[in-house]
């Protein structure tokens, strides 16, 4: 599989699972009382600061023959984590982490509280009110958080260099392929894929705003203003 | 079912807070509300929204008990606290709280989910007509005017055959006309449905037409028993 590719399948992955941890996660942030709440919203800001090295290799070293990932991965499937496409999509998800919960949490504290408390007394649980109201309510902040998971996983190196290493068709993603490229003074193939991913990630964004944009336009209400 | 109509809701509690200036506040009424259309009466900040909020669930109370009939909501020496989706409440808000995507006619059987369809369809349609809006049933409850909007919610209010009703000022900001219909409405549904109805207002017109009875609160307290309006 060629490296463009393996990074698309990548992103495409690591998006998806993030949506779905990172919809109760961001729920749980977004209307828990609890105290301590700002601890866990540091946890999740923390790969936008650290390093990728730096959290590449501690998950290096959880995933390795000696961490407790590893072993216990070892252990259930019978082969190692570090250096496998599963052992990147992991650590991708720590990485991207926040790209999916923030844009979640901030659609889910824009809904308007009245509007949670009226189904409430409509008789709607709050699984029901969060599948009939929240949701379709946070449809930019889905979409902007998908993509953007889907776009920082497609650039990202550091984490997958630690990480995955450099092996062609399983861990060998376009980001780590021009660099490969660049070391052997491959320039035009270089540019090449540095192109590509630059229009794509153009294009990406670009629908993220205009799909923003729009859903924003169709949720306006004239009295909601009052 | 167990549904006990023209039951009275017994209200007994106590619940500090901080006021809107910042100064703390208690509200520590206690109330028998017989069935028929009690007028609450009182000046702004004088905790008629946090009664209304603490018999919903939806802000819950530092000590006492919220009843209707035998059916217990809240009692805090039982440790009892039924959650608001299970109160069988209707609440029209002071603010309008319609679902922006959801049409007028989803909107109203947003409540009666889990009445059979077809039976939820010709409740749906029923009060789409007698609250005269059927020709906005299909467009979205963020895009009709303020005034409809009111009608719609006070439907969608009504559709779910309530066991106790808390209206919040659901006439602010309608013309005198729409007033008259919605007047009427209401009287015709209090005649058919015999449940103990909360309805705050600063409107002495709204009051003489509508109220059986009155209470008044102030600074967090009833004045006197509920009285029959005179």
């Amino acid at each position: 599989m060629g490296p463009l590719w393996l990074s698309m399948e990548l992103a495409a992955t690591v998006a998806a699972l993030l949506l779905l941890i990172g919809l109760p996660v961001a729920y749980w942030l977004a209307f828990s009382r609890w105290r301590g709440k700002f601890l866990l919203e540091a946890v999740v800001a923390l790969p936008l600061v650290l390093p990728p090295t730096v959290l590449g290799f501690y998950a290096l070293v959880a995933m390795g023959p000696h961490g407790p990932l590893g072993k216990l991965w070892q252990a259930v499937f019978g082969h190692g984590l570090a250096f496998t496409f599963t052992g990147l999509v992991l650590a991708s998800i720590l990485y991207s982490f926040p790209f999916a919960v923030q844009p979640l949490m901030s659609s889910f504290e824009g809904v308007d509280r009245r509007l949670l408390n009226a189904s409430a007394v409509l008789g709607a649980s709050p699984w029901r009110t969060f599948c009939s109201v929240i949701l379709p309510l946070s449809i930019p902040g889905v979409v902007t958080g998908g993509v953007l998971c889907f776009a920082h996983t497609l650039g990202e190196f550091g984490v997958v260099l630690m990480v995955g290493g450099n092996l062609p068709g399983v861990t060998r993603t376009a980001s780590i392929a021009i660099y490969d490229r660049v070391q052997s003074l491959e320039y035009s193939e270089a540019n090449r894929m540095a192109l590509t991913l630059l229009i794509l990630s153009f294009a990406v964004l670009s629908l993220v705003y205009a799909v923003n944009r729009h859903a924003r336009r169709s949720l306006w209400t004239p009295w909601a203003a009052r | 079912m167990g549904r006990e109509v023209g039951a009275p809701l017994q209200v007994r509690v106590r619940k500090a807070r901080q006021g809107a200036d910042r100064r703390p506040f208690v509200l520590d009424v206690s109330l028998e509300i017989p069935p028929g259309i009690t007028i609450l009466f009182g000046p702004s900040g004088a905790g008629k929204s946090t009664l209304l909020d603490c018999i919903a669930g939806l802000v819950q109370p530092d000590s006492g008990s919220v009843r209707v009939g035998r059916e217990i909501w809240f009692d805090s020496a039982a440790a009892i606290s039924v959650p608001v989706h299970r109160r069988k409440i209707g609440y029209v808000f002071q603010s309008l709280a319609l679902f922006p995507h959801l049409t007028v006619e989803e909107n109203i059987g947003y409540g009666i989910a889990r009445v059979p369809a077809r039976e939820k369809a010709q409740r749906v349609d029923e009060i789409l007509s007698a609250f005269r809006i059927a020709e906005l049933r299909h467009r979205k409850g963020g895009e009709i005017s303020g005034g409809e909007a009111q009608r719609v919610e006070l439907a969608r209010s009504l559709v779910t055959e309530p066991h106790v009703l808390l209206l919040d000022e659901p006439m602010t900001g309608l013309d005198e006309d729409l007033k008259d219909h919605i007047i009427e409405d209401l009287r015709a549904w209090r005649e058919a449905r015999n449940i103990p109805i909360l309805y705050v207002t600063h409107s002495r017109t709204e009051a003489q037409a509508l109220g059986d009875h009155t209470v008044i609160l102030h600074a967090g307290t009833t004045r006197g028993a509920v009285a029959p309006s005179g």
